[in-house]
C-alpha cells in the first residue's frame, strides 16, 4: 500500500492535531537492553545530545522527544508507513520550547497535505512523557486535488 | 515455520503474554502487537534474522502487517 497523506481532507483551514504517549518504563528497557546507541535509529546526533545531561542520557527528555516525533507524525496522516523516525527531527530550542524540522520523505509527505512546518509541545511527569503537536498550513489553493 | 520466523513470533509473544499463538494471517498492527516504538526493536530484529539492513523510513507496514508477510518478505525472498 503506498504512503497516502490525506491531512487536508477536512477542506481549507483544516488541521489535524496529533498526539502521543511514551512511557518510560518502555524506553528504558530498550535502553537497559540495547544501549544508547540503539536510538541512534529514532534520533539524530543533535536530538540525543538535547536529552544528555552530565549524567548520561536523560529518559524523561528521551520519551519527550520520541513522544513528540509520534504526535508530529500524525498530523501528516499517512497511511501505509511506519514514523520516519530520523526525518522528523525535534530540537530544543534556545528559549528551551521544541522545534520541528520535517526532512526527506516526512518533508514529502508535509508537502503533499499542503503543511508547510508542524509546532509542537511536551510534557512529561515521572513514569510518562506526552507530546501534542499541530501543523501549519499553506495556501489551501496549493493542496492536491 | 523456519526457525528464524519462530523466533520473530516469540519475540512478539514474549511481550504480549496475554497471547497463546499468533496466527499467520493476523494483523500485528491492528492487533497492536507492533506500535511506532516497538517496530524499531523489531526491524532491529529482523536485520539480525535476515541478515541485511532494513531502511526504516522507506518500510511499508504491508511488509510486516503479518508473519505470513515477515516470512515472504524477509525470510523467503532474496534481496528486496
Amino acid at each position: 500500500m503506498p504512503a497516502h497523506p490525506t491531512a487536508g481532507g477536512g477542506g481549507p483551514g483544516w488541521a489535524n492535531l496529533g498526539m502521543d504517549i511514551v512511557s518510560v518504563k518502555r524506553v528504558r528497557r530498550l535502553l537497559e537492553d540495547h544501549g544508547e546507541g540503539f536510538f541512534e535509529r529514532m534520533l539524530d546526533p543533535g536530538e540525543l545530545a538535547d536529552c544528555r545531561t552530565s549524567s548520561g542520557l536523560d529518559l524523561l527528555s528521551l520519551c519527550g522527544r520520541i513522544a513528540a516525533k509520534e504526535a508530529a507524525f500524525k498530523t501528516l496522516r499517512v497511511r501505509g508507513r511506519f514514523l520516519p523516525w530520523r526525518d522528523i527531527v525535534v530540537r530544543r530550542s534556545d528559549g528551551g520550547w521544541p522545534l520541528v524540522e520535517l526532512r526527506r520523505g516526512a518533508a514529502d509527505m508535509a508537502a503533499q497535505s499542503g503543511i508547510t512546518d508542524i509546532t509542537v509541545s511536551i510534557s512529561h511527569d515521572v513514569d510518562y512523557a506526552v507530546a501534542v503537536a499541530a501543523p501549519i498550513l499553506g495556501d489551501p489553493s496549493g493542496l492536491r486535488p | 515455520m523456519s526457525e528464524a520466523l519462530q523466533q520473530v513470533k516469540d519475540w512478539i509473544l514474549k511481550r504480549h503474554p496475554d497471547r497463546e499463538d499468533i496466527p499467520g494471517d493476523l494483523d500485528l498492527i491492528e492487533n497492536r502487537l507492533i506500535d511506532s516504538l516497538s517496530f524499531v526493536e523489531f526491524v532491529f530484529l529482523l536485520e539480525q534474522h535476515c541478515g541485511r539492513p532494513i531502511e526504516m523510513e522507506t518500510l511499508e507496514v504491508d511488509a510486516i502487517r503479518t508473519l505470513d508477510a515477515i516470512d515472504a518478505n524477509f525470510f523467503r525472498a532474496g534481496v528486496k
